[in-house]
Parts: C-alpha cells; sequence; structure tokens
C-alpha cells in the first residue's frame, strides 16, 4: 500500500518534470551537445597524427597495459569503497529522507530507484570517456576505431560498476560503526599496493611476473585489439558487486542520506552552471573532508608585516590545514601528472589534454587560499586594499607548496621515460611546468570574484545575448581554465622536439631551459592578469560609458 | 520521573534510551542518556544553543546513528518500520519537493503513512493554520513562517502516537503560534506523546515534564514548577 503510494506519486512528479521541460529547447541542447561535444573529439582526435607504433612497442603495450590499466580498476576500487565508508553514493533529495525514508514503506525498495540511477550515471559517463579514450589508441594500435572505441567503453563501464558496488557495499557493510573508519581505506590499498607491485615487477624484469587482482578490467580495455575470454571476469565482477550492493540497500545510513542530501542540491546545481571549482569543493564536503584542526606546522609570529608577509602567512596557514586525504590526492594527482606529460614525450599527443586537466585539478587543489578569498567577496572588498593587489600575493604561497608535489610528478615522469638522460632535464622543467599547469586552477577561482563592472553598471544588457551565443559563451567559460592549463602543459611539446630529434642530454637540458622559460612566463602572465583584471575591466566600461555618453550628446 | 516501574515494559514506553550518545569526531554532543517516557506524556525539552537538544531528537527520529546505546519507539528501535509509523518528526528546518503543491504534499506523505483519504483532514489543517489559499502553492516558494505553517501541516496530517518537535515556534507569527497551540493541546488530549525542544519558556508551562540539556548531559528531570527554567537554559 505504502509502497504503491510511493510509486503513484513518482510517476506524478515525472509528469510535472516532463511537463515542465521545454522540449524544443531540450532537444536543440541535446543536438549541440551530440553535434559539437562528439565533433569536437572526433575532430581534435582525427588532427593529431601520431604516427603507427611499431611492432615492438605494439608488443610492449600488450605485455604492460593490462596491469597498467588494471591499476585504474584498484583505484577505482579504492575510490568507492572509501567513499562508501564515508556515506556515498546514493544522494536523495532533503524532502525524500524527511518524508519517504522516515515513512513506514520498506527502505530497499524506496531507495532502489535512486541507486539504480546513480550507477547508471557513472557507467555512462565512464564508458563516454573509455571510449573516447579508445579511439584515441586505436589511431596508433593495431585495430579498427569502433573496436577500440568499443573496448573503451567496455572497459570504462566496467570500472563504474566496480566503483558503484564496492561504494554501496562500503555504505552497506563497513560504514558507521560496522567496522573500523580504515577499514575500507586498508582493503582497497591493499589491491592498489598489490597492483601496483605487479606493474613494478613487469616493467623492472620481463621475465618475473605477478598476477594483479585487478589485471583482468586493464587486459578488457585491450578488446579493441585482442579478446580474451578471461577477461569477462571483470564485467561479471562489476555487475556482482552492483548486484551485492544493491540487494543490501536496506542498510544504507539515513544520516548519511540527510547529511548528503543538502550537498547533492548544491552539487546538481553547480554541474547545472557548469561550475567546476564548486563541484570539487562540494565533493570534498560530501566525503567528509574537513581541514585540520591542528595545523602540520604552526608559524612563528612574523616581526614583518606588509602585505606581501601577512597574505603569504595567511596561505601557508591554510596550506598547512590541508587534511592527508587532500595531500594524497594531490600527490597522486601529480604521479598521474608526470606519467602523461612523459607520456606525450614519448609521442602520444592527447595525452597533453588529459595531464592539462590534472593540472588544472592541482591548481584548484593547492590554490584553496586564493580560493577562500575569492569566496568571501564581502570581506576581501571591505580591505582597503585594491582586490587584485591582495588576489596576487595569495598566489605565491600556494606556488611553493607545489614543490614538493613537482618532485613528485618529475620521479613519476623520470620512470615512465625509463632513461636516466631524462634526470636532468625532468629536474629542470618540474617545477615551472606544472605551476604552468596549475594556472588554469588559477584562472577559475579568480574570474569567480564578483564582476567590478556589474556591480555599478547595467549587466541587463547581457540578457539579450542570442542563445546560441549563450551557449557558445558557457563553453568558452567552461572550457577556458582548461585551456590555459593546456597551453601551460604543452610546453613539454619543447622536450618532444628535443626527444624526436635524438639529441644527447644537452640538447634535452636545453629544451628544458626553453621550456621552464615559457612556463614561467605563462605563470607570470596569470598572475600579472589576476592583478589587473579589475583595474582594465573598469576602464573598459569607463571607455564604453563614455563613448556612449558622446554618442547622445552628438544626437 | 525516570524512575519506572520494573515491570514496565519498553513496549509502554513511547520513548526509551539506553546509554544513548553522540559524538562528533572528539566533540561529544550527547552524553550517555537513560531515558523513559510514558505513552501520553507531554515534555518540553530545554537547554543553550548547542546543548545537544536536535541531536537527542534526531537520533530519537532515526536521523542521526547514535555512537552509543539505543532509542526505542514503543519498545521498537528508531528507525525500524513500526517506529516510524508510530512516530511524526517536526523539523526546525522544513524540506519540500519543489515540483509538488502543498496539497499534494499532504496527500503523499498521508498515503505514504497508510491513509488513503486524508483530505478532509489536510483541509482542516490548512484552515487552521490559515494556508487554506496557498493550498495549490508550492511551499519551497513560501516565506519562513509559512514553510514553518507547511511542516506543521505535514506533521499532524498523518497519524502517529508521538510527537516530535524542534523548535517550532521560530518564523510563526502571533496567530500561528496560537493556532500551533491549540494543535499540539488537542493531540495531548487525544492521549498522544508530545516531547518538544523550544527555547519558547512561556510553552514551559503547558507540559507535564521537563527535561534540560547543558553540554549534551541531562542536568534536569522533573516538572516545570519546581526549578529555574531560565537558570538551566543557560550554557554551563
Amino acid at each position: 500500500m505504502n509502497e504503491a503510494a510511493l510509486r503513484a506519486m513518482r510517476r506524478t512528479r515525472q509528469r510535472h518534470r516532463l511537463g515542465n521541460i521545454e522540449w524544443f529547447d531540450a532537444a536543440y541542447r541535446a543536438y549541440l551537445v551530440g553535434l559539437f561535444g562528439g565533433g569536437t573529439v572526433l575532430w581534435i582526435s582525427s588532427s593529431v597524427h601520431d604516427a603507427t607504433v611499431s611492432a615492438a612497442v605494439a608488443a610492449d603495450v600488450a605485455r604492460h597495459a593490462p596491469a597498467i590499466l588494471g591499476l585504474v580498476a584498484a583505484v577505482a576500487l579504492l575510490a568507492g569503497l572509501r567513499g562508501g565508508a564515508q556515506g556515498g553514493p546514493v544522494a536523495l533529495e532533503a524532502a525524500d529522507v524527511m518524508h519517504v525514508m522516515l515513512a513506514p514503506v520498506e527502505r530497499r525498495r524506496a531507495l532502489l530507484r535512486p541507486a539504480l540511477q546513480r550507477v547508471r550515471g557513472a557507467v555512462f559517463i565512464s564508458a563516454t570517456a573509455g571510449a573516447i579514450a579508445g579511439q584515441l589508441a586505436g589511431r596508433r594500435l593495431p585495430g579498427t576505431l569502433l573496436a577500440w572505441a568499443g573496448g573503451g567503453a567496455l572497459f570504462g563501464a566496467s570500472i563504474a560498476m566496480l566503483w558503484a558496488g564496492a561504494a554501496l557495499l562500503g555504505h552497506t557493510v563497513l560504514a558507521h560503526g560496522r567496522a573500523p573508519r580504515w577499514l575500507a581505506t586498508a582493503i582497497g590499498l591493499v589491491v592498489v599496493v598489490w597492483q601496483s607491485a605487479a606493474i613494478y615487477v613487469l616493467v623492472r624484469d620481463s621475465s618475473v611476473t605477478i598476477a594483479g587482482p585487478a589485471d583482468a578490467f586493464g587486459s578488457l580495455a585491450l578488446w579493441g585489439w585482442r579478446q580474451h575470454s578471461s577477461d569477462l571476469i571483470a564485467v561479471v565482477v562489476g555487475v556482482a558487486a552492483v548486484a551485492a550492493g544493491l540487494l543490501l540497500l536496506g542498510r544504507i545510513s539515513l544520516e548519511a542520506l540527510a547529511r548528503r542530501s543538502a550537498l547533492v542540491a548544491q552539487l546538481r546545481f553547480a554541474v547545472t552552471m557548469q561550475d567546476l571549482r564548486t563541484v570539487i569543493l562540494l565533493r570534498r564536503q560530501l566525503n567528509q573532508e574537513h581541514t585540520r584542526r591542528n595545523p602540520w606546522r604552526r608559524l612563528q609570529p612574523v616581526a614583518r608585516k606588509n602585505l606581501t608577509s601577512v597574505v603569504r602567512r595567511r596561505g601557508w596557514q591554510g596550506i598547512l590545514r590541508f587534511p592527508a586525504t587532500r595531500v594524497a590526492r594531490i600527490a597522486a594527482l601529480s604521479v598521474a601528472f608526470g606519467v602523461l606529460q612523459a607520456v606525450v614525450v614519448r609521442g602520444t599527443t592527447p595525452a597533453v589534454i588529459a595531464s592539462a586537466f590534472v593540472a588544472f585539478i592541482i591548481g584548484l587543489e593547492v590554490m584553496e587560499p586564493l580560493s577562500q578569498e575569492v569566496d568571501q567577496p564581502d570581506r576581501t572588498d571591505s580591505f582597503p586594499i585594491e582586490r587584485g593587489e591582495l588576489l596576487v600575493r595569495h598566489l605565491v604561497a600556494p606556488a611553493v607548496a607545489l614543490l614538493p608535489f613537482a618532485i613528485i610528478a618529475g620521479i613519476a615522469a623520470t620512470i615512465t621515460l625509463g632513461s636516466i638522460d631524462a634526470i636532468a632535464p625532468v629536474a629542470i622543467f618540474a617545477l615551472p611546468n606544472m605551476l604552468a599547469g596549475a594556472t588554469g586552477g588559477v584562472v577559475s577561482i579568480v574570474r569567480d570574484a564578483p564582476d567590478p563592472i556589474s556591480a555599478t553598471g547595467n549587466s541587463a544588457t547581457q540578457s539579450f545575448v542570442p542563445p546560441e551565443m549563450a551557449g557558445f559563451g558557457a563553453t568558452v567559460r567552461l572550457l577556458w581554465p582548461i585551456v590555459v592549463s593546456a597551453v601551460g602543459c604543452s610546453m613539454v611539446f619543447a622536450l618532444r622536439a628535443a626527444a624526436d630529434s635524438g639529441g644527447g642530454t644537452g640538447e634535452l637540458v636545453g629544451a628544458a631551459i626553453r621550456g621552464a622559460i615559457g612556463s614561467v612566463l605563462l605563470a607570470l602572465l596569470v598572475g600579472y592578469w589576476a592583478k589587473v583584471r579589475d583595474r582594465v575591466r573598469r576602464k573598459i566600461k569607463a571607455f564604453m560609458n563614455e563613448g556612449r555618453a558622446q554618442a547622445l550628446g552628438a544626437r | 520521573m525516570t524512575a519506572m516501574n520494573d515491570t514496565t515494559s519498553v513496549r509502554d514506553l513511547a520513548l526509551s534510551t539506553i546509554q544513548l550518545s553522540k559524538d562528533y569526531g572528539d566533540r561529544p554532543a550527547v552524553l550517555p542518556l537513560d531515558l523513559q517516557i510514558p505513552f501520553g506524556q507531554h515534555v518540553a525539552l530545554v537547554g543553550h544553543n548547542g546543548s545537544g537538544k536536535t541531536t537527542l531528537l534526531r537520533m530519537v527520529a532515526g536521523l542521526l546513528d547514535p555512537t552509543g546505546g539505543s532509542a526505542r519507539i514503543g519498545g521498537h528501535l528508531s528507525g525500524s518500520m513500526p517506529a516510524r509509523a508510530a512516530l511524526s518528526w517536526l523539523s526546525d528546518t522544513p524540506t519540500f519537493y519543489d515540483d509538488l503543491s502543498l496539497r499534494e504534499h499532504l496527500e503523499y506523505v498521508s498515503r505514504l503513512h497508510g491513509v488513503n483519504d486524508s483530505a478532509s483532514r489536510g483541509e482542516e489543517l490548512l484552515a487552521r493554520l490559515q494556508l487554506e489559499n496557498r493550498g495549490d502553492d508550492v511551499p519551497t516558494t513560501f516565506s519562513r513562517g509559512l514553510r514553518q505553517k507547511a511542516a506543521i501541516a505535514l506533521a499532524l496530517v498523518r497519524p502517529f502516537r508521538v510527537l516530535l518537535v524542534d523548535e517550532p515556534f521560530v518564523g510563526l507569527d502571533a496567530a500561528g503560534k496560537q493556532a500551533l497551540l491549540e494543535l499540539l493541546d488537542e493531540a495531548a488530549a487525544d492521549g498522544r506523546t508530545l516531547i518538544v525542544a523550544t527555547h519558547e519558556l512561556a510553552f514551559v508551562d503547558r507540559v507535564q515534564r521537563l527535561l534540560a540539556l547543558r553540554d549534551g548531559e541531562l542536568v534536569y528531570d522533573g516538572p516545570p514548577g519546581a526549578t529555574d527554567v531560565h537558570q538551566l537554559v543557560r550554557a554551563g
């Protein structure tokens, strides 16, 4: 009876939602996404003319890829278990928590649909990403593009199911006092370390192998090229994990659902607004990532108290409260950044886009003090200081804080390149390279500061922009910071050109110096933009007002 | 007042807690609490901001997982199906669907609680809370006071034996407060158990039993007339 009421009202609500949809608008958006999104991916992919790999390299990929890509599955398992233990992955709207979950309705049934929607969404996104990566791989490796895209999609879908299943099981079996807090992380880490050991042994000595626990997942990614029926075990594991999680849905904690419900509404809004920075911020809150009560190190009082030292000190105070999980996440992202940059040097151009995205995320993470300043505009504007002067000083402490992560990225890149000759150029290039990559994060944060023009001028004129231009504007707004990161990351092409020309260490060092100079120049340019942005916009506005006044006077 | 006869079963108690506690990391919110409230009792829960009132009520409602101990509603573990059927929770932060009108909310909530024909009770509540003209509006668009009235209607439209209320007077105008007091009095007269957390000390005179929390600890449990309530709600 009560379940029937639930079904009936969900149908009613669905009818309301469908009734509110502007179908023409929705179809037009889908058309834009399909045409521009899909078209852009294929255009960029086809415009990269990386050479097809040699038979020896292809054999090397076939041997190493299952273990290396299996690490993605191991990390997904770790992320899922941790996320589940912290209350994920199901999220309900607050009203459902209050009215449905507190009603005498069987909770498993009430939660089944939102849980399935969560799994479906994760599978769709992951499969799409897998298909894109697959067709990129197919341009350098044997096999058709379509087969590679299909294999990539299957790999992505399996990873997503493993993540979702692990998260559901982490929540229903391990969370909320059922097991010690550290157990979910420990189980995930065991799998990650085991898989990493399998990779290490494989790379170090090809005559010895250890089977990694997630090799089947990695092998599935190569289905565009060759198919091993034993790889289907990965699909079975993913489906079984989801099925087991769904069976135990009734054990989900209402406390976790209530806590997440408030954040999820904000998260959905941020996603709708394509606000990546807010999405990342809210994901931290969803994972209950709080700053440390006791900083890693307490700062001594300083004698000098000019503006620069005050802001720098505030920056370090924030950075020294980063929780261990965030430090570990930035370190893991740094490893990924180093590996991806090395992969670019070894000839895979599209990896520069992936490395740009990783660097952009690192930038958002490390630039937290700047982010906090921008997110408190009333306080910032109450200081008797030009906002740009304040913001540019906020870049100093995070830039220095990037150093250990740049070293981590450098080590990862050197190992990936597998040559002693790489050590010197990587040592020169690592920090400027990461700094330049992180500038996209700075752009994303600073542009979120309140617009000095719209506060005084007439912003209503912007609302008359035609929908096509508004859509284009939104896309540019979303992609612009990542483009800046991509420009920063593309300095690595200087090293690749030197490596391709077969130059020795001297030539590689020269290329690294050139790349480092380019990276530093970009970082300085972005810092200068942060400093003068408000001033320039105000001048433009004043100039336009003056022109308008003169035109009116002439009339 | 808390000491019950040994032969009293937990089934005879509207609310019973055994060593119920909650902490947030290293900060205790509610210290281990043993409490027994029989059916039909009218109880006020007072305490300063951060004393643990809301945490206690949310644990009883099943919305928070206790760190230790347990709470039972009519002998059933809080959060279980029979406990949910018996308990109505009126939160201090009303939440609504943004695609249902107030009348649709009333219908939905009552049907989830097994009531097929709730229209007359719903209309009566809307009239008494002066919401009859807003029944077809979406409550997420309401002002703070109207949202509170809508939440009261939702809490009372469904059958219940125990009513948990957290700060019900916040945002209400004088007429709204009066209507709520009358509705609470009627529920009490019908034999329902009322547990009301409030800062409105005038309300305390209407109850049979007063509970006071200070820094998560129960510091008073007795009749409201036998203590200085103002002293009790001061932070320690």
